[in-house]
């Protein structure tokens, strides 16, 4: 082995352990033993000097601030993944999970109940009479959409008397049932309740038209069959609101 | 963790036990008995103490690597902390392929030789030391010349004035092996080149230590010689 290839073998397989043959040339060549001694003294002493160095404090600070401005880093986290999955079920005993898996049982249980128990809609008469379904009123749109129009809360605005709103809307007053109408409450459901007074209430003013128009026309036949079937639609529908408001009294 | 070899996981307890004890004084409430991959695990959510237990794991090694390669503590405070926030950036994107202190230094790696390359060093050409031509840039040996035995004639002040004059390249690879203790394939990674080209790196390295020693040792020779011969003038 020569000199340049000793050195070929140091550079490509390091310093130990050296294959034979380049101990060999290292045993006889003076050169390279004091070659190969030098390497192994800067080895040695690299080994020496300290791996690690202390850094200022600062360098964190300023680190943890950088990162925090970023926002890269938070001061508390909840790791994704590692927790065991039985402490997932404490999460459903936090109060206010309580609270809303309760209202829903409550809204579930209602919707149970009010679908099997439907709310009588005695306004569906009235839309599929022939007498109303000839004429254009509210009474027609409302019961065909069977929903009640917005009306006005009535406990901000004062309520005429049962006789004077009844002679208001068309001056015919059928019996006493009619009179404890405004007062009563028909069904416990504001929405339903205002549609039947609104009905009751298109239904007198059509009675009160048809009887205007008699005035003026007596001999109006058409006007008079009118006014015969407004009289039984009103009678249906009070009785109606009379059964609604006995069942939930 | 995959990718972790003896040397890594021997550097790794070496780091985390200085990393844990300065813990346990500075915060004794906080978890300190997590392991590197659980706290990598905290720091890629976001977790504030996941990040300084890895910065204290691995400062240390970090911040030596930059001051052995620019040789000024304000430059190598300056080099780790911009390791450790594109660490930290990235630490989302983490999968384990290597050892987590393999891609930290590669990182500090980076940095540093970017740092050196806009400085534009006059008198060294990266580009030569990273990859040198064996036959122009490569250390020689005059071989039969009469060999300065270092053993017992240098100390580690020299070795550290010598190291600090070496180019970038040799001194990377030199300070990666032979001062931190990494393997040839964990320095192939780091640096992003062959084995063989490591063990090359640093077989020129050390060469180029021992001429750079002899230097030292030559001037400290002539420096005696002149204080002597200048004792002995005043005395005559």
């Amino acid at each position: 082995m020569q000199c340049k290839e000793l050195e070929a073998v140091l550079e490509h397989e390091g310093l130990v352990p050296l294959p034979p043959a380049a101990r060999a040339h290292l045993a006889e060549c003076a050169a390279c033993q004091g070659f190969f001694a030098d390497l192994t003294s800067v080895q040695a002493l690299a080994h020496e000097l300290p791996a690690e160095a202390d850094p200022p404090e600062r360098l964190w600070i300023s680190l943890r601030a950088q990162l925090t401005a970023e926002g890269i880093i938070r001061e508390s986290v909840e790791v994704p993944a590692g927790t065991p999955w039985w402490q997932g079920f404490t999460a459903w005993l936090r109060p206010r999970t309580l609270a809303t898996a309760g209202a829903g049982i409550v809204l579930f249980v209602t919707a149970i109940f009010l679908s099997r128990n439907p709310i009588p809609q005695p306004v569906a008469k009235i839309a599929n009479s022939p007498v109303v379904s000839r004429v254009t009123s509210p009474v027609t749109s409302a019961a065909a959409s069977r929903v009640a129009p917005p009306v006005k809360d009535s406990s901000l605005t004062p309520r005429p008397s049962p006789t004077e709103e009844a002679m208001a809307n068309g001056g015919v007053v059928l019996n006493q049932a009619e009179l404890d109408v405004p007062d009563m409450q028909l069904a416990g459901n504001s929405t339903v309740d205002a549609s039947l007074r609104n009905n009751l209430r298109t239904v007198n003013e059509f009675i009160a038209e048809c009887q205007q128009h008699l005035k003026e026309h007596p001999g109006d036949q058409l006007a008079r069959e009118y006014l015969e079937s407004a009289y039984q639609q009103k009678a249906e529908l009070l009785a109606a609101m009379m059964d609604s408001g006995r069942s939930e009294h | 963790m995959p990718g972790t070899t003896l040397g890594g996981i021997r550097r790794i307890r070496k780091g985390s036990s200085a990393a844990l004890a300065k813990l346990a004084r500075q915060r004794p409430t906080e978890p300190v008995a997590w392991t590197e991959a659980e706290a990598i695990r905290r720091a890629q959510a976001g977790d504030a103490a996941a990040f300084e237990f890895l910065y204290q794991m691995h400062s240390r090694r970090v911040y030596a690597l930059c001051l052995r390669m620019v040789s000024n503590p304000a430059d190598a405070e300056d080099l780790a902390q911009e390791a450790f926030l594109q660490l930290f950036r990235k630490i989302g994107t983490f999968r384990g392929e290597s050892a987590f202190s393999t891609w930290l230094h590669r990182m500090t790696v980076n940095v540093v030789l970017m740092r050196l390359r806009k400085k534009s060093l006059p008198t060294d050409s990266l580009e030569e030391t990273i990859e040198p031509d064996a036959e122009n840039s490569g250390p020689k040996r005059d071989v039969g010349a009469a060999d300065l035995r270092l053993s017992g004639a240098v100390d580690r002040v020299n070795l550290e004035r010598s190291i600090e004059k070496l180019p970038p390249g040799y001194k990377t690879v030199f300070v990666l092996h032979d001062v931190q203790g990494f393997e040839h394939n964990e320095i192939a990674n780091i640096m992003g080149c062959s084995v063989g080209n490591s063990k090359s790196q640093l077989h020129k390295a050390r060469t180029r230590l021992r001429e750079l020693l002899q230097e030292e040792v030559r001037d400290q020779a002539r420096q005696e010689r002149q204080a002597a011969k200048s004792q002995t003038g005043s005395l005559d």
